[in-house]
């Protein structure tokens, strides 16, 4: 008996040969890159990433790297947070130093139940894209999967290094080789989770964060 | 409005007519249609490349369409070496006897489920429902239709035939919450209870946008959250893809990624898109990733030189949003999972001309569907070939018997045009019938229809430039 998978191959080969296939002709070259990989002034970048972020709901500020832990502490602090899942980057953890006693911290392997519980997430981003107010995640890196999906609250710490200017700075720097090792989950997360599905109107946070903030840490 | 249950393709006629009698349903689908057409108008703008991109958009798909049985190798070879279990499945029936059996393998009976168009045309839910395993839809329009037991009227937004009243008595109904018809507090109720699901699921389904050969990666697009929840709690995560969603490398998704969201709700991006390339050991994710490859009349497509590019189509609904037909009666008159423009080619392909021939006749053939999707299908001509076809008949296919689907056809038009309430419609359609002459020539009868393969699109565009401001 042919198994499905030989049967669909051979359905696709048609009247064809069934021998290996020849290589493929050279797919056209995006010429997306050389369009839009003109080097941007910073402030440009920092003004587009924060003006992306309004139009979606979200917001971002710029915060020198010594203030960090200061301004996540008021930050939380003023959210009334009380548990905070948190990814592995050591950004994150520096970026905690400073917390009251009385908010909670869970890491990444912490119990489901207690992640789903909790009010708020912080991580890093590998990425961050000023074109559409993009945080990029990659798994490879750091363990962020379920802290920026789960709580109400999202908080993203993003090295200023890190924030380019288009989807396409992104897609190449994912495929360099130095990109290695591969990550097996790469989110892309653009302002809070929402949904029209109710006679279109718009609402945040039906399933993921209804609340993101995106603090850009001066390192430059 | 509630669909019959036995709507059908061929009884589009009669389905057309009660769509336009459900105020409520022709409204709120005037400004969705209205909405996301604007919207998409909007983020094009922003794109100084936008036909240079669906140029290219257009050659990838033409290219992979052409050697897919290569690019399917490739991409199941890939996503094996990175720990994902790719399943092939011929039909509708065999895919969803993989995920059964893969359900119950693991003895998992609480499903969770995210929105998938694939798995709608293979009747999935049905089949794991009839094993006790039903999956909880958790797309809020999706679950809100599930609660209700009706089919979907929009594929953006497919409870768009519902009001927050008839949602709120809805949710009231079945999760006895206190009476409401605010949008935020039912989006509320739905995200509690959906938690719920999503902390006990121990397996979810999704279906997939792209899958990238080169790297064998899955990309999910969403907005809700609902995709990202099911491809990350449960432990096993099954994927239903159609085969014709292979992509060569992973830097064309860039191309795809630019076009999807604007044409479809015109963000600049959805807000999440997961690109999941096999398990990640020691990761947060699910142990095991499933992808079942599904075929179910798409290799017949494919090879079939002529009609190979409605394989194209990346779901993104810009057709139907544009589609003078469908901004009136809306998706569920198609009878069908696909509807508007898409669902009218692609429909009739997949289940057999003799099953869907009215929908090829749906149609003004006005050519604003080809305008504005973003991988160029040429969707008239498709649908001129596929009247073409109904009536000679193909080898091993004789002819419908087609002077049904002439008077559906005619009949359709005739009614639109006369009533009051059909007013808009009628009022288009005179538009079109005054810039287009080719309206004229498609009254007399069917064989004048299959010698308009020269469609003049430059009218249509024309046509549509005064109507719109301007169309890209
Ligand atoms: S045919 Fe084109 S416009 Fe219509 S849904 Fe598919 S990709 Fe979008």
């Amino acid at each position: 008996m042919t198994s499905a998978r030989d049967e669909i191959l051979q359905r696709l080969r048609g009247g064809r040969s069934t021998g290996p296939c020849s290589a493929p002709p050279p797919l056209p070259t995006p010429r997306l890159r050389a369009h839009l990989s003109q080097p941007i002034a910073r402030e440009q970048l920092v003004a587009t990433f924060r003006g992306q972020l309004a139009q979606v709901g979200a917001r971002a500020e710029v915060v020198a790297r010594a203030d960090l832990a200061a301004r996540v502490a008021a930050l939380l602090t003023d959210a009334e947070a009380h548990n905070i899942a948190c990814s592995d980057a050591p950004l994150v953890r520096d970026a905690l130093a400073s917390l009251p006693a009385s908010i909670e911290t869970l890491p990444p392997d912490a119990a489901r139940e207690r992640l789903l519980a909790c009010d708020t997430g912080i991580s890093s981003a590998q990425w961050a894209v000023a074109e559409t107010g993009t945080l990029v995640l990659a798994s490879a890196h750091e363990r962020h999967r379920l802290c920026s999906l789960l709580p109400d609250r999202y908080l993203a710490l993003v090295p200023m290094s890190r924030l380019v200017g288009h989807l396409g700075d992104v897609f190449s720097r994912l495929h360099e080789p130095s990109a290695s090792p591969t990550s097996r989950a790469i989110t892309f997360v653009t302002g809070p989770s929402r949904t029209a599905d109710i006679e279109l109107q718009l609402v945040v946070g039906v399933h993921g964060p209804k609340d993101v903030a995106v603090l850009l840490v001066d390192d430059l | 409005m509630t669909p019959p249950d036995e709507a059908h393709p061929n009884a589009f006629a009669q389905q057309a007519r009660d769509a336009l009698q459900d105020e409520v349903l022709t409204g709120a689908l005037r400004r969705a249609t209205d909405l996301f057409g604007e919207r998409r108008r909007a983020a094009i703008a922003t794109v100084p490349d936008w036909q240079e991109l669906r140029e290219h958009a257009r050659k990838v798909k033409a290219h992979t369409l052409a050697q897919l049985d290569h690019y399917l190798e490739r991409f199941a070879a890939n996503a094996t070496a990175a720990g994902a279990t790719v399943h092939w499945a011929r039909d509708g029936d065999e895919a969803c006897a993989i995920v059964t059996r893969i359900a119950a393998e693991r003895s998992a009976s609480r499903l969770v489920k995210s929105k998938s168009m694939a798995t709608e045309e293979i009747g999935l839910n049905e089949a794991l429902a009839a094993r006790a395993r039903e999956p909880v839809e958790t797309d809020l329009g999706e679950w809100i239709i599930q609660l209700a037991g009706e089919t979907p009227s929009h594929i953006i937004v497919p409870a768009i035939h519902k009001t927050r009243q008839q949602i709120g008595r809805l949710f009231v109904d079945k999760l006895g919450i206190p009476p409401t018809d605010d949008p935020d507090a039912l989006a509320a109720a739905a995200r509690t209870r959906l938690r719920a699901h999503f902390a006990a699921a121990d397996l979810g389904i999704s279906g997939v946008n792209f899958g990238v050969a080169e790297t064998g990666t899955i990309l999910i697009l969403e907005n809700e959250g609902n995709a990202r929840m099911t491809t990350t709690l449960p432990k096993t995560h099954v994927a239903v893809m159609g085969i014709e969603k292979v992509i060569p490398r992973f830097d064309d998704l860039e191309v795809f990624l630019r076009l999807l969201p604007r044409s479809g709700t015109g963000q600049h991006l959805t807000t999440y898109q997961s690109l999941l390339t096999g398990t990640d050991p020691g990761g947060e994710g699910p142990d095991e990733l499933h992808i079942v490859l599904l075929d179910n009349g798409r290799a017949k497509i494919a090879v079939d030189r002529v009609m190979r590019e409605t394989l194209a189509c990346i779901r993104c609904g810009a057709c139907l949003n544009a589609c003078p037909v469908y901004q009136s009666v809306g998706g569920h008159a198609y009878g069908s999972v696909y509807p508007g423009p898409i669902g009218a080619i692609l429909t009739p392909q997949l289940q057999g001309l003799e099953q869907a021939a009215a929908l090829p006749f749906a149609s003004t053939l006005c050519g604003a569907c080809k305008d504005v999707c973003p991988v160029a299908i040429d969707i008239p001509s498709l649908l001129l070939e596929l009247r073409r076809r109904a009536v000679d008949g193909t080898p091993g296919q004789r002819p419908v018997r087609l002077r049904r689907s002439e008077r559906i056809a005619f009949g359709l038009w005739s009614w639109f045009a006369r009533g009051p309430r059909r007013f808009r419609f009628a009022a288009r359609l005179a538009r079109i019938a005054q810039r287009v002459p080719l309206l004229s020539r498609l009254l007399p009868p069917l064989s004048a229809w299959t010698r308009t393969r020269e469609l003049p699109t430059a009218e249509g565009r024309a046509f549509r430039d005064r109507r719109r401001g301007g169309n890209r």
